[in-house]
């Protein structure tokens, strides 16, 4: 239906970021919705808690994400940008797609071998995903800034996108 | 006799046609939007209460719990509001990147085109209205007994549910104008209507 295809054409726009209006204009929740889930869903199970269940974990990736995102679009809003609040979140929750393809991967890979080997491979695909989701985000948000402020906005970015990374990249399965 | 015209409508086919009008707005034209829109509401609020005793999984739970929450708002903020009573609102951007929210609400014509139906309506509002509050309730008992890993959802319930409920209250009370004449309109109709029926038992 029409939602499903403006989601699906999102997903596209975060792939090959253009500076286009579309992923602006008609701002929706499902893309980072689903995400986030599958994101959180493949975190978990990973830490060394004596709980077997991987409650805690779950809910701490969904929180994160959505507080994270959050904040930040309250600091660039305060900063006098001229986004609205939801289509900061979804460019935000849209551009976390590159480090769930990187989590992906980082599964993949751990479930074939987990020596420095695997560790390296893991580092080069998150750094990489990382790099174009912080692009791929900066490209939409740092445009509804005057220029002298761009960094003040993208810093958070860069640490938001940085801290998801650090967590994929720390995953190990029991 | 032409004056009376809407008089002559009510009175002298006033058996049958309340009756038929009667039964035309207990009638429920949309069953499957009226179902869905309850559907989704109560089983969210069903697995939440059960999911101690369903799945030793709490992110099963969670997971489902949040699925049925989505599924819920986006029901009810595109399709139930619209087909059930009139009424649906949405966020508008305009060309130059401003973003502001539009209700709307469906005009009631005079000729009784598609009027909604009452039962529709009470199940609407009905639905709409209860689900937040048993979600508020269970926002403060999750608060007060510490069980906070479940409060992100609670939240999420909350959250959801209540936006729905805000917009489709900004639908309703939005025009107030509308509001009024409708008001007006439902009341006349009400007075009529009992003229109408003590009339008739006098007359029998």
């Amino acid at each position: 239906m029409r939602d499903l295809k403006a989601v699906g054409k999102k997903f596209v726009h975060v792939m090959y970021p253009r500076k286009s209006s579309a992923l602006l204009r008609d701002w929706d929740l499902w893309g980072p919705l689903v995400l986030c889930v599958s994101l959180a869903l493949m975190l978990q199970g990973g830490s060394a808690d004596s709980k077997d269940d991987g409650g805690p974990q779950f809910a701490e990736v969904f929180v994160l994400i959505w507080f994270g995102a959050v904040v930040i679009t309250l600091n660039s809003k305060l900063l006098g940008g001229t986004i609205s609040f939801f289509q900061s979140l979804c460019v935000l929750g849209y551009c976390v797609m590159p480090l769930t393809v990187a989590m992906l991967v980082c599964r993949l890979v751990l479930l074939a071998s987990t020596g420095t080997v695997s560790f390296i491979i893991r580092l080069i695909v998150v750094g990489a995903m990382f790099g174009w989701s912080t692009l791929a985000s900066t490209a939409f948000l740092a445009d509804s800034q005057p220029p002298n402020r761009k960094a003040l906005v993208v810093y958070p970015i860069f640490l938001f996108y940085f801290v998801i990374s650090w967590m994929i990249l720390t995953f190990t399965p029991q | 006799m032409d004056s009376s015209d809407d008089i002559e409508d009510v009175s002298l086919f006033d058996a049958d046609d309340d009756v038929s009008r009667r039964s035309k707005k207990s009638k429920i034209r949309h069953p499957v939007a009226s179902f869905f829109h309850l559907f989704f509401r109560v089983s969210a609020i069903v697995v939440y209460l059960l999911c101690e005793l369903l799945t030793n999984s709490f992110i099963a739970c969670m997971v489902t719990i949040i699925l049925l929450l989505s599924c819920d708002f986006w029901a009810v903020k595109n399709v139930t509001g619209r087909l059930m009573v009139g009424l649906r609102w949405w966020n508008q951007v305009d060309d130059d990147g401003r973003s502001h929210w539009v209700f709307e609400a469906r005009k009631v014509s005079a000729q009784g085109g598609k009027t909604s139906s009452e039962a529709e309506s009470r199940i609407f509002w009905l639905g709409l209205i209860t689900c937040p509050m048993i979600w508020v309730i269970f926002a403060f008992s999750a608060l007060f007994s510490f069980k906070v890993k479940w409060l992100a959802v609670v939240m999420m319930g909350v959250v959801l549910q209540g936006a729905n409920l805000y917009g489709y209250i900004r639908c309703k009370v939005g025009s107030r104008k509308n509001l009024t004449s409708m008001a007006t309109n439902y009341l006349g109709k009400q007075f009529l209507r009992q003229t109408m029926a003590t009339e008739d038992q006098a007359a029998s």
